[in-house]
């Protein structure tokens, strides 16, 4: 299997900086069905998984890593924890940086924790985002 | 406000349509055609289209954060995704019910465990919340 508990440690650069604005907050809320007022307007907080947007671009470092050979339509989403300083706000800038922290093999597929942390471009820790990635190859890869 | 441990709070029920689907999919970027394309979902071995379980998830808090009032307010929030939700191209829906009690007070922090039903089966498994209640 191309990933293996050597990789465990291993960190990605931080992605290109992604500014929060209102409207996408808004939209995301949207889309969750959530009318609360607190999503809405020019000083609106993020619903709490709005965090997923941010850690999904670190998620790419491992897509574009080619020792590891993962394919995005190959994962399944196993857990998800999200740990939070500060809720995102409206006018925020970030970056989120991906690091692998745990790797377990069963059969064809491997269980891989990733988390990835979210700061403002100014060094601000916002939250954390961990997640198990199953990952599974083709059968013919696998021996 | 006072919180106890064993409080419940206000259930939810939740109508999952391939149109929410397909918004959140545009919301959050998450374009895996497995939300969206029963021909794609097909082709590695589901019977359908599934709802993201980052939508399942987003859309359970609010159990929490509709009783905290502040979105703010949450601290931790981590959930398995045991069961997936499928989402049939029927005009109908896929309903599930969230519930959401409040398991531990501590240091003004409410921990609360949440379940979400679809058709009696838990689709998030070791929910919990935890939110600021001072």
């Amino acid at each position: 299997m191309p990933i293996t508990d050597a990789h465990v440690g291993r960190t990605y650069p931080a992605t290109a900086p992604y500014p929060v604005t209102a409207g996408k907050i808004a939209e995301f809320a949207d889309a969750l069905g959530d009318d609360s007022p607190a999503y809405r307007g020019p000083d609106a907080v993020a619903p709490p998984t709005f965090a997923i947007v941010v850690a999904l671009a670190a998620w790419d470092g491992l897509f574009a890593d080619p020792e590891l050979d993962i394919k995005l339509s190959r994962l399944i989403h196993g857990d998800q924890r999200f740990d939070y300083a500060r809720p995102l706000r409206a006018g925020d800038e970030v970056v989120s940086t991906l690091s692998i922290d745990k790797v377990r093999a069963r059969g064809n597929s491997a269980f891989i924790t990733v988390s990835a942390s979210v700061d403002t471009t100014a060094g601000e820790h916002v939250c954390t985002s961990t997640s198990t990635l199953v990952h599974t190859w083709p059968e013919e890869a696998s021996a | 406000m006072s919180v106890e441990v064993g409080l419940e709070l206000p259930s939810l029920e939740l109508t999952f349509t391939r149109t929410d689907l397909v918004r959140y999919a545009g919301a959050s970027g998450d374009f895996n055609p497995i939300h969206h394309s029963d021909h794609a979902a097909r082709a590695i071995g589901l019977d359908g289209v599934l709802a993201h379980g980052m939508l399942t998830m987003g859309r359970a808090l609010r159990v929490v954060t509709d009783w905290a009032g502040d979105p703010a307010k949450v601290v931790s929030y981590g959930v398995r995704f045991t069961r997936p939700v499928p989402v049939p191209d029927d005009g109908v829906g896929t309903v599930v019910t969230v519930n959401g009690r409040v398991t531990r007070v501590s240091d003004g922090v409410a921990t609360v465990s949440i379940e979400a039903l679809c058709d009696g089966a838990k689709v998030l498994g070791s929910a919990t919340a935890e939110v600021r209640v001072d």
